[in-house]
């Protein structure tokens, strides 16, 4: 570290400036935390307290059959929809950004639609989505691809392509968040860069791969980690859409401890699922940083 | 600073907001009877009825709950909402219950009113039902609400079950057996409708569903101590042959691959109305959703009938419903929380919402019931069966879903999906 | 200038394509929205009902509970979001601008807090919360919704700090400001369009939350719409799906309010922005 002059940047203490964020989450959450390792080693369920130490439930968890085929339909599930939230959302926010300097209409417009798919209620997912992916006779989405003659497609009931329709409608919801964060960070590049640019002649491609993207790595890097696990906890729209079926073709992870948590009053076991969502989550953010981040803290 | 004003305001700022006007009804959002009475019982109760949005209902709920609160000056009762989410909400009721915090009187869902059982929190209401009144419940529901020493533990104030629909204009004669369903069920896709559809996707109402054809050859899901025993000696032939059923629908044909991703009855409905359908598998309150919805000549075509079985003389179906129990120990709470069940639900608020009684008597009782679908509930409830009164059941009904999934969808063969249901139930089992 | 119009024409293209993605679905809840008990049956057969109806809205906006759960889910949020981007604020500014050791760890620390599965979180946190007493309290949501949401807004509000650069703030201290009156006076107001996007996103993130309310809040006048749109989902033996779509896309309205206008303080953040170049 470089000796700094005593009041300049880099030098002060940060204690009192993280203090107010650590006191919060000493307040409300360090104890929960600690408890749900304390239950992970415990035989407690929803209707009976932890009698004592046990390691029967971390041993039944980890030497469960289903697991290996639910960690990899989550570790499908989230890659996918990690790669393709980030290029929609990408891809719209850089579109709109480009047209409110060209002062084209409808950019906010459009920039709410998607932020609205966002907040639409967890349950009206189900709704909308089971009539869409609908495979009776009079399904929309067949309805409209025998219009051109294609189809139909067996959205739901064929395991592998229920995956693809979880993603889908996955992608409805989560783009808005995607969207948000690279707004925000192609807002906060300098635009006298673009005009050095244009002043040299450089093409919209040169001036994408040269200035914009090496210059929102930072928020790629940041915004694949909060996807990847808020992804990683994703469990309601697969819920409504096809409650984790065909049998166990889009069982998540999160869905999985909702189920040993809600069906099966399975606390020690939950905990034990929570502890594995919580490491691999972990793991993933340390491999994005150390790809994407490397030599900035 | 900023954000402790914001919050001042924002707490503040409820005032603004309109509250029921309610100064007089007997009836609000949180309440039935005067503020000031003295005694107070707390209820929760679903959204399905005194609180339902649909208008005629709550109307309904609104009067009878009137009288019982005008008969009874001294009391109140304060109203506790749950959603519609049945597995958190009885999970948390459960929490509640045990951390003393729990309601004095609580609707209960008849598939985890064995669990409350277990836990030991539920509260006798005998002083409220006789002897008469019990030996006149259905048997299956005698034996769910009661306990070894015949307390009354819990009231199951409506019932349900499962039929076969049919439209009589591609299938005139009712299936009574499996290979006759099939059949049928050719024919109509012959005819160029759908085959026969059920529940096939991942949810309750799949593994319930089909559960009808496993209790049809006298299969067992777990033995007198509540231990699964669904995949041994008999009981696992009578599975196979269960399983065997549906798949030979699907791969014969005569019901469509889409049934691995139907979760949720008012799919049937739907196909009725679309004119696509010919047979599903669907609940008895169907009936009255399909009279409302389709046109009166093609509701005519509509008929139902007992669910096919492997022979003839071999039916079943599964019943389901609600039931509502008393969680305090005062006494007269109890007392009330019965006479709620007595006077406003078991009887005029199954009149009210045309569903089924779960006493033979009540049946005569009401003009309601007097259609003719009544008489074949009323025939094929003789064949009930309960989901078991054990707390392994939810693993249970999971497990079988994911087994149908992996069979129907063509994922895995019927005897190894059937030991990975059971290895998955017994090592929960183990742990319970 | 050809190149450019024809590059204004692809973006209304692609916009375009993705506007029809992200509408249909819309069109589909209007559609169950606008129906009448017996034609919500009529699943996707039908896409424009027979009998349109308004009455669904009518009965959802003269129902007054359903307002008092609209303003509980506005007033949870907002001020969940506000107290996360209130914590979040110096404790960005500080990875942004101190050197510490340790950054990466309390950066990362951070964001290990949103990895724990709320799933199981729940039943230590109903029992905590309960020991506290702090149950059935507003605060209690507030206070999980700030802690759940910090982590988040430090990330974002740092990427938002990183971008300014550090000469105009020492300048300030030059001419002797503290650093807090730096942080004050140059740096949030640079920030503005960093901490608008980062409170939307905890906003939003609150306003779809189930469980937590659903654990700590056990009066359902309480209840914030997320929770309480659940009672619309049901009727035994009538269809209530109508009044459930209509419920839902009212529900989405404020959400959507409070995004527009936050949207004008991005857009004016930009104008703020463009000066100092």
């Amino acid at each position: 570290m470089r000796p700094a002059p005593d009041r300049g940047p880099g030098a002060a203490h940060p204690a009192p400036w993280l203090l107010p964020a650590v006191l919060v989450l000493a307040a409300f959450y360090a104890v929960p935390v600690l408890d749900v390792a304390r239950l992970a080693v415990s035989d407690a369920t929803l209707v009976r307290p932890a009698s004592g130490f046990s390691t029967q439930a971390l041993r039944a968890i980890l030497t469960d059959p289903a697991l290996p085929q639910v960690l990899g339909t989550t570790l499908l599930f989230v890659a996918v929809n990690v790669v393709a939230l980030q290029l929609l959302g990408l891809l719209i926010a850089l579109t709109i950004a480009r047209g409110e300097r060209r002062g084209l209409h409808g950019m906010a417009a459009f920039r709410t639609l998607v932020l609205a798919a966002w907040v639409v209620p967890g349950i009206a997912n189900g709704l909308i989505w089971s009539m869409l992916f609908d495979e009776a006779p009079y399904g929309t989405l067949n309805s409209l691809l025998a219009y051109v003659g294609a189809g139909p497609v067996a959205w739901l009931s064929d395991p592998r392509m229920a995956l693809v329709s979880a993603v889908i409608a996955n992608l409805w919801q989560g783009t808005a968040f995607s969207m948000i964060v690279f707004y925000a960070a192609r807002r906060g590049i300098d635009p006298t860069l673009y005009e050095v640019a244009a002043l040299d002649g450089a093409g919209p491609w040169r001036v994408f791969t040269a200035i914009t993207l090496p210059l929102l790595r930072r928020a790629i890097a940041v915004n694949t980690v909060l996807v990847s696990v808020q992804t990683l906890n994703t469990f309601d729209s697969i819920l409504a859409l096809t409650g984790g079926g065909p049998g166990r073709a889009t069982e998540v992870l999160s869905l999985f401890t909702f189920n040993t948590v809600f069906y099966n009053l399975d606390l020690a076991g939950g905990a034990v699922l929570a502890l594995l969502l919580f490491v691999i989550g972990m793991g993933m953010t340390l491999a994005v940083l150390a790809a994407g981040g490397r030599g900035e803290a | 600073m900023k954000p402790t004003l914001l919050m001042a305001a924002l707490a503040a700022a409820p005032a603004l907001v309109p509250l029921p006007a309610a100064a007089q009804d007997l009836v609000t959002r949180n309440r039935v009877g005067l503020a000031d009475a003295p005694n107070t019982l707390t209820f929760r109760l679903t959204a399905y009825d005194l609180y339902s949005s649909d208008p005629a209902t709550s109307e309904a709920f609104e009067d009878l709950f009137s009288d019982f609160i005008e008969a009874r000056p001294d009391w109140k009762i304060e109203t506790q909402l749950q959603t519609g989410n049945i597995g958190q909400e009885q999970a948390r009721l459960l929490q509640q219950t045990q951390a003393g915090r729990g309601p004095d009187c609580a609707m209960i869902d008849s598939s985890r009113l064995a669990l409350f059982k277990d836990t030991g929190v539920l509260q006798p209401m005998d002083m409220v039902f006789s002897e008469d009144d019990v030996a006149d419940l259905f048997p299956y529901v005698r034996e769910a609400v009661t306990n070894e020493a015949g307390e009354v533990l819990a009231w199951w104030w409506f019932t349900d079950l499962r039929v076969l629909y049919r439209d009589t204009s591609v299938v005139p004669e009712a299936p009574q057996t499996w290979a006759e369903a099939q059949e049928a069920g050719l024919a109509a896709v012959e005819a160029g409708r759908e085959g026969l559809l059920f529940n096939g996707g991942r949810w309750e109402g799949t593994a319930f569903d089909w559960l009808a054809n496993f209790w049809a050859q006298g299969g067992e899901l777990v033995d007198a101590d509540g231990a699964p025993v669904f995949a041994e000696g008999e009981n696992r032939e009578k599975m196979l042959a269960a399983i065997a059923y549906y798949q030979n629908l699907v791969e014969s044909g005569a019901s469509p691959r889409r049934v691995t991703a139907i979760d949720d009855y008012d799919a049937f409905t739907a196909a009725a109305a679309a004119g696509t359908a010919s047979m599903f598998v669907g609940g008895n309150w169907q009936y009255g959703q399909l009279r409302a919805t389709l046109p009166e000549e093609q509701f005519a075509n509509w008929a139902v009938s007992e669910l096919p079985g492997p022979a003839p003389d071999q039916r079943a179906t599964g019943t389901g419903g609600w039931t509502i129990a008393a969680l305090s120990e005062d006494e007269e709470k109890r007392r009330l929380c019965g006479e709620i069940v007595k006077e406003i639900y078991a009887g005029p608020g199954n009149a009210a919402q045309g569903l089924l009684p779960t006493s033979a008597a009540i049946y005569d009782q009401y003009d309601a019931y007097d259609g003719a679908e009544y008489d074949l509930f009323a025939e094929a409830l003789e064949n009930g069966v309960a989901r078991p009164g054990a707390a392994i059941y939810p693993e249970i009904s999971n497990q079988i879903q994911i087994m149908l999934g992996n069979v129907l969808s063509g994922t895995a063969e019927p005897e190894e999906a059937l030991d990975a249901a059971a290895a998955a139930v017994q090592a929960a089992y183990d742990r319970q | 200038m050809s190149r450019a119009r024809l590059g204004d024409l692809a973006s209304y293209l692609l916009l375009g394509v993705l506007a029809v993605f992200f509408a249909v679905p819309f069109a589909w809840l209007v559609s169950l929205a606008i129906r009448t008990p017996a034609e919500v049956y009529r699943g996707a057969a039908r896409f424009i009902p027979e009998a349109p109806t308004l009455d669904n809205f009518r009965t959802i906006l003269s129902d007054p509970a359903f307002l008092i759960y609209l303003w509980n889910g506005l007033k949870l949020s907002t001020a969940g979001a506000a107290l996360a981007v209130a914590l979040a604020i110096p404790a960005a500014y500080a990875c942004s601008r101190i050197d510490f050791r340790g950054k990466a760890a309390v950066l990362l620390g951070l964001l290990a807090v949103q990895m724990i599965s709320p799933l199981v979180l729940l039943v230590p946190l109903y029992r905590w919360m309960s020991a506290l007493g702090l149950l059935n309290r507003d605060l209690s949501v507030i206070a999980v919704y700030g802690a759940l949401g910090m982590p988040l807004a430090v990330w974002l509000l740092k990427i938002a700090f990183d971008a300014i650069p550090k000469e105009l703030e020492e300048a300030a201290s030059m001419d002797g400001a503290s650093r807090p009156r730096t942080l004050a006076l140059i740096t949030l107001p640079l920030a503005r369009s960093g901490i608008a996007s980062a409170f939307i996103l905890a906003m939003v993130m609150n306003w779809s939350q189930f469980l937590i309310p659903f654990i700590l809040l056990e009066r359902d006048a309480d209840w914030p719409i997320s929770v309480a749109i659940f009672n619309f989902a049901g009727s035994i033996s009538a269809s209530t799906t109508q009044l459930l779509a209509a419920a839902c896309l009212i529900a989405v309205l404020p959400a959507v309010a409070v995004f527009v206008a936050l949207q004008r303080m991005i857009v004016t953040a930009l104008i703020a922005g463009a000066v100092k170049g």
